[in-house]
């Protein structure tokens, strides 16, 4: 553990030069520039909110739908898209690690990274309309960065994870991608968790409440939401909101470590032939 | 005494390399030794040269050196700061200007953003980019780029410098700028290690040089005798190094007939190996001697070791039935070394990608033999029958290779494809044609040509090439007609035929993706096909004549893309 906060600090020159590179990269050449930050989110969220709110008519009462979908989409989104990107990276970086052989888990590290500071703008967003909807925030926000840690750890840990996995099996990015979709249904992102207690038997929906990212957007709802906690306080309990998703995100650090240490001697035989 | 910077001792990389089985996963892997035994050691402040042939471990060594790559076994030791250099200008990317490129690769080879920052002048400087280097990277020249990837390394910190074959790049003049900094490197105490294929540049600058063989070294001192070595050893393996000559080393001609047909179907040898079942394993990984032409084959042997053999190698070889010699790959042409076998079971495996043969009749040889093919420990001669299938052979072609016949661009041609799959019908010319004149028609110049479009009469197996087929007086209604290549070997044998359409300026060509004959002389004749008339309206006999060469000795007519995979005890 010291061993790798030291390489971080002796390679954050490297890091900084890679997160600014891809996202240099990724406005290059466009006329909106950096400020598609802040569109994307906005039209993603608008698409959802007609679909969902308009022609399917679903309708929350924990608060104003809007809020309900934007402060689970946006962590969502992050997660998501650190992992169907981090997952081909160390892959697809092969030649960088060729040429100058830093340590592995740079380059999901870095795309997690990447995907966090995009993810910043959207998380603005949802400040700044909650705020205004719910005439402020509440006291429970100075966790919000305590929760983002958490979901920082989870995404950084699974990033590794599979893009390690990727160079052995190809298989995994396909998996990955089922999963992740299949997991994208199974966490109230734009349907309300009272609906889900109501149509299961409450030994489902302790199972339904294992999935560590019920909690996860959970807290970012009860963290961003003035009164979120109140409002969702009933179908929730301790151990979903904290305990679930903490005991997680440990479990795969320690596994996404563990793995690595085990195989890093070897991983370089596997990327380059 | 001098201090040793580098030191390795007896150290050994080995690769697990995937066996792959014909259908369903990966089931066993085979490990190769790409380093065994390497020992030496490097003093500060000198150069050490890494010769050898391609693929003898040179860039594996130089990895580990640089610390990419882990050892397997033996002991390393390096003191000080590597920079491993494999290509220049890693991660460059077009969009971002030359200067923040220079922070990117920088960073990537390990530097701290306020050392670059501090040198960044010298490096423009040293690049003589000029004002260039506010400009995307995606504008510059190929040398530009090289140019300011040498410069990066030029300026940044180090002991030891290991560099993989890239410092032929950029102009003359860049050259010798590199090659000063590099003598200004040595000066200062730091320490080069580096591969490269330059004799010129290996003679100048290396106090010492390693000569590596098949991961072995071979000789380690001075550079004169270890170039001499390496020389030597280049020509006694016919291997052919260096570009735009033919050096005598090539093999021009091989094995074109089987030499024992009337021991076809016997078994011969010493059996002191003996080969237990041969299975040929078809495209959907069922077990037939039928094959459809152009899909992969698997040729699979198990056997019997009843005593300790050396340096056995194995060999299978595939004749028609009249006994013209197809393909006769063994593992010796490919390079594997087989120390020995120990008494068990073994097998061993041919996995041919794509069966370029003609549908018909085929027999097929295996053999392992003793180290000289003096005496064989198992030989099954013309022992197994094989049916390639797809389609009649009434001209009884030899070959089916691929070609595309017509320039990419003919919408005609694309259209006809479209439509009919195959562009035309296919006549049947048979053998050898008698020449037929016709007053109408004048068939021109006919010629081989590279991918640069240089005309050739001496190519390459493997070689992309095109035929081209200039006539010079022609009928107007060319959609009646299309051109019809028959390509002979020297001895006359039929090996395929070729069909092209017509394009405009009376016109025609084909392209053949890594034309596969192998060594020998061959000829082609050029016939004109009326559709209509379904007969040869004209024909020109040995229109074009050319040589084939390789680097390899694979017997046969035709080089077809295999691997071999084996178990032994």
């Amino acid at each position: 553990m010291r061993y790798v906060l030291k390489t971080l600090i002796q390679r954050r020159s490297l890091i900084k030069e890679l997160v600014s590179k891809d996202l240099k990269l990724r406005y290059a050449r466009s006329r909106l520039g950096f400020l598609w930050l802040f569109l994307s989110p906005l039209l993603l969220v608008g698409i959802f909110y007609v679909v969902f709110y308009k022609f399917l008519q679903v309708r929350t009462e924990e608060m104003p739908f809007l809020l309900y979908l934007m402060s689970a989409i946006f962590p969502w989104m992050f997660f998501q898209n650190s992992l169907t990107g981090a997952i081909t990276s160390l892959y697809d970086n092969r030649n960088l690690i060729r040429e100058s052989g830093f340590p592995h888990y740079l380059i999901p590290l870095c795309v997690v990274l990447v995907n966090l500071i995009q993810f910043l703008p959207s998380l603005l967003i949802l400040l700044v309309s909650s705020a205004f909807m719910r005439g402020g925030l509440p006291m429970s926000a100075v966790l919000l960065p305590a929760v983002l840690g958490m979901h920082f750890v989870i995404t950084l840990g699974l990033a590794t994870l599979s893009s390690l996995l990727y160079v052995k099996a190809r298989d995994i990015k396909y998996i990955i991608e089922v999963c992740l979709t299949l997991l994208f249904y199974l966490t109230p992102v734009f349907y309300p968790l009272s609906f889900v207690e109501a149509s299961l038997s409450p030994d489902l929906f302790r199972l339904y409440k294992l999935n560590p990212f019920v909690g996860i957007v959970s807290l970012y709802r009860v963290t961003s939401v003035k009164g979120g906690y109140y409002s969702m306080a009933g179908s929730l309990d301790m151990a979903t909101l904290v305990y679930v998703p903490v005991l997680f995100a440990a479990f795969v650090a320690l596994c996404s470590a563990l793995y690595y240490r085990k195989n890093k001697r070897r991983i370089n035989d596997r990327l380059f032939y | 005494m001098p201090e040793h910077i580098i030191e390795l001792e007896n150290l050994g990389k080995r690769y697990e390399l995937p066996g792959v089985s014909v259908s369903g996963p990966v089931v066993h892997t085979r490990d190769v030794w790409a380093l065994k035994g390497v020992t030496f050691e490097a003093t500060r402040g000198t150069v050490t040269g890494i010769i050898g042939r391609n693929g003898a471990g040179k860039t594996t060594l130089l990895n580990i050196i640089a610390g990419t790559l882990s050892s397997s076994e033996g002991n390393l030791a390096v003191k000080g700061k590597v920079l491993g250099l494999f290509n220049l200008g890693v991660g460059f990317q077009d969009e971002l200007s030359g200067r923040e490129n220079i922070f990117l690769n920088a960073a990537l080879l390990g530097a701290q953003r306020k050392e670059v920052e501090e040198k960044l002048n010298a490096i423009v400087e040293f690049s003589e980019l000029g004002d260039f280097i506010h400009m995307p990277l995606g504008t510059y020249s190929q040398g530009m780029r090289l140019r300011l990837g040498f410069s990066i390394i030029a300026n940044l910190e180090f002991d030891i410098l290991a560099i993989d074959e890239v410092l032929a790049v950029g102009d003359s003049l860049f050259q010798s700028k590199c090659f000063q900094r590099l003598m200004e490197f040595k000066r200062s105490g730091k320490t080069l290690v580096f591969t490269s294929q330059n004799m010129d540049l290996v003679r100048r600058l290396c106090d010492k040089v390693i000569l590596l063989e098949h991961g072995r070294l071979l000789y380690e001192g001075t550079a004169e005798e270890g170039m001499r070595r390496y020389q030597q050893a280049l020509e006694t393996e016919r291997f052919y190094v260096g570009q735009g000559r033919l050096p005598s080393g090539l093999v021009k001609d091989t094995k074109k007939w089987a030499q024992d047909m009337e021991d076809w179907g016997k078994k011969l040898g010493t059996k002191e190996v003996e080969i237990e079942t041969v299975e040929f394993i078809h495209r959907f990984g069922l077990r037939s001697n039928r094959v459809k032409t152009r899909s992969p084959l698997t040729i699979r042997a198990t056997c019997k070791v009843h005593n300790t053999i050396k340096d056995p190698h194995f060999g299978v070889a595939i004749f028609r039935r009249d006994g013209v010699y197809c393909y006769g790959p063994n593992t010796v042409f490919d390079g594997h070394v087989i120390e020995m076998m120990q008494p068990g079971k073994a097998s061993f495996q041919l996995r041919l990608k794509e069966l370029l043969l003609a549908p018909g009749e085929y027999r097929i040889s295996l053999a392992i033999w003793d180290k000289d093919e003096a005496l064989p420990f198992d030989y099954h001669n013309g022992f197994y029958p094989l049916h390639i299938t797809g389609g009649d052979n009434k001209n009884d072609a030899l070959l089916n290779t691929v070609y595309e016949a017509g320039s990419e661009g003919s919408i005609v041609n694309r259209l006809k494809k479209m439509i009919a799959g195959k562009p035309y019908v296919q006549p049947s010319p048979g053998k050898a044609q008698e020449p037929l004149l016709n007053p109408g028609i004048e068939i021109g110049r006919v010629s081989l040509r590279d991918t640069q479009g240089c005309g050739k009469d001496v190519c390459t197996t493997l070689e992309d090439l095109y035929v081209e087929v200039q006539l010079l007086k022609f009928p107007k209604e060319k959609n009646n007609f299309c051109l019809w290549a028959d390509i002979f070997r020297g001895d006359g044998i039929y090996c395929q035929g070729i069909q092209m359409p017509i394009e405009k300026d009376n016109f025609a060509r084909a392209f053949f993706p890594e034309f596969p004959l192998l060594p020998g002389n061959y000829a082609a004749g050029i016939g004109v096909w009326d559709f209509v008339r379904n007969k040869f309206i004209a024909y020109k006999n040995n229109a074009l004549s050319f040589k084939m060469v390789f680097n390899r000795q694979d017997h046969g007519t035709v080089y077809l893309r295999h691997r071999w995979d084996w178990h032994i005890t």
